[in-house]
């Protein structure tokens, strides 16, 4: 019994734009994961060819945010696992020097130590962050993506809070001096 | 008594905006009392502030071809989607989009907020957020008496729009929201900071009612939309052209996203022209599919003539 369900046949489908806000952060926690810009929209087309062959897998009526997410993940861990097995496809400087991130938001310090705190974070945490921090998944649809119990969860954003918060006490300062 | 019982998960539980509102004044106690956990609530709160100023730009980046073609396929695919709807305001939909994406004040509040850090960016976007606070006020302010709720009705329409225009300084409408349910009551003129602003007051069949505050910012500004909620009140507000818009009431953030987009398409449209029945409110929305996108620029009154805007086109 809900009036607003009932009358979006009329308008524009709620259903579009909530499809459609989910892919936004979808591609917003890719460039965030991988920090290239064509790697990021890669990981998420495929995630979505995926999505879209899968699209009767999907229950109406549950969670479709975390059903999105889920299947990035599990693209994502196979496309590190599919890399892993050519080491000579990952060099790192290439990937830096692509970093797509507009330079003039670098500038400030506290950005750029941001951007370096999530980098030494292990992957494990800094998907965690970024998926509580930046796109506000609830804990549980962020242990349902991750297949891990909630409370590997917590601990992992602990750690990865505290370790940021660490990283910009220290460097924040350091650079600081370094810049005046 | 349980203020000290308050666990670390709490902490992070509060900075996400996910704690049981039942839990939320012992941990806020507990914060008051503890320096040291507040500092590190900050923290976090500045993080999450900064993730979202490194990478919330991708949500304006238009997505690439195969994504979007992608999206269209997943949207026809999947089971619930009953509407096929056309798919008429793209620029909408991103917006709407960023909107949903974008945290309006950590945690989803004005506590906290201003501590986080002063770039230029976050300085633009608080004018544009003083903005929206006023508007909320406002909103809060005016609809608790209905005696004092408009300085003006909307018995005539171009009176109303005339009059507010004057006051802020450019033309300004009462956008129609008959598609969500909603009648404009009339407005009044309230000043902000970025000078006069006009606020339109709208009321639907369950006498609630939604503000829409239209102000003047001043030019340069780049921040273009945001939300938040202040206690029961929701607010979008945005910029569109030489306007800024802040649409406050008591709803969730995706029904008061629904009248956003009404707003948005119907300014976009541009003002009605002066018709001088308008009781019939079912009947003069124009045809829904039909709206070329240039028709702003075409409209004949309402609009005031901008006279030095050949800009020289580099061929």
């Amino acid at each position: 019994m809900e009036p607003s369900r009932q009358q979006s046949g009329a308008r524009l489908s709620t259903f579009g734009v909530e499809l459609e806000v989910h892919i936004a952060s979808l591609r917003r926690y890719a460039r965030a994961l991988l920090r290239n810009r064509s790697d990021a929209e890669d990981l998420v087309q495929e995630a979505l060819t995926r999505a879209v062959a899968r699209a009767d897998t999907f229950k109406a009526g549950t969670n479709l945010r975390a059903w999105l997410f889920t299947i990035l993940h599990n693209v994502h861990v196979n496309q590190v696992r599919s890399k892993a097995s050519r080491p000579d496809e990952v060099d790192v400087d290439s990937v830096e020097s692509k970093l797509v991130t507009p330079a003039r938001q670098e500038e400030r310090v506290e950005l750029r130590e941001m951007m370096r705190a999530l980098d030494d974070l292990p992957e494990e945490q800094r998907k965690v962050l970024l998926l509580v921090a930046l796109e506000g998944l609830k804990y549980e649809e962020v242990a349902e993506t991750l297949g891990v119990p909630i409370g590997t969860v917590m601990s992992r954003l602990s750690r990865a809070r505290e370790a940021v918060r660490a990283k910009l006490a220290n460097e924040g300062s350091v650079a600081l001096r370094r810049v005046k | 008594m349980n203020a000290h019982c308050v666990t670390d998960d709490e902490l992070h539980a509060y900075v996400d905006g996910q704690l049981a509102p039942e839990r939320r004044l012992f941990v806020e106690r507990w914060l008051a009392d503890d320096p040291d956990a507040a500092r590190r609530a900050e923290d976090y709160r500045a993080q999450a502030a900064l993730l979202h100023e490194l990478f919330d730009p991708v949500l304006r980046e238009p997505a690439s071809g195969p994504v979007e073609e992608l999206t269209g396929k997943l949207r026809g695919r999947m089971p619930g989607n009953d509407n096929a709807a056309p798919w008429h305001a793209r620029s909408w939909v991103r917006m709407a989009a960023a909107i949903m994406l974008i945290v309006g004040g950590a945690g989803g509040g004005w506590l906290g907020r201003g501590a986080v850090d002063q770039s230029p960016v976050v300085q633009q976007r608080q004018t544009l957020q003083t903005f929206a606070e006023e508007a909320t006020q406002a909103h809060r302010f005016y609809t608790s008496d209905e005696r004092f709720q408009v300085e003006l009705g909307a018995d005539n329409q171009d009176e109303l729009n005339s009059w507010l225009s004057k006051r802020v300084g450019r033309d300004v409408f009462g956008p129609d929201l008959g598609k969500v349910g909603l009648r404009l009551i009339g407005g009044r003129s309230l000043p902000t900071e970025l000078g006069a602003g006009a606020q339109y007051m709208y009321v639907n069949e369950a006498n609630k009612r939604v503000t829409l505050f239209v102000g003047a910012p001043r030019s340069g500004n780049q921040a273009k939309f945001g939300f938040s909620q202040n206690g029961d009140v929701s607010t979008i507000y945005w910029v569109e052209g030489p306007l800024a818009y802040a649409l406050a009431g008591r709803m969730s953030k995706e029904d008061l996203l629904r009248v956003a987009e009404a707003v948005y398409n119907d300014v976009k449209a541009g003002p009605r022209r002066p018709e001088p029945q308008q009781n019939e409110n079912q009947n003069q929305q124009p045809p829904q599919d039909q709206q070329p996108q240039q028709q702003q620029e075409q409209q004949p009154g309402g609009v005031q003539p901008i006279s030095d805007t050949h800009k020289p086109k580099d061929s």
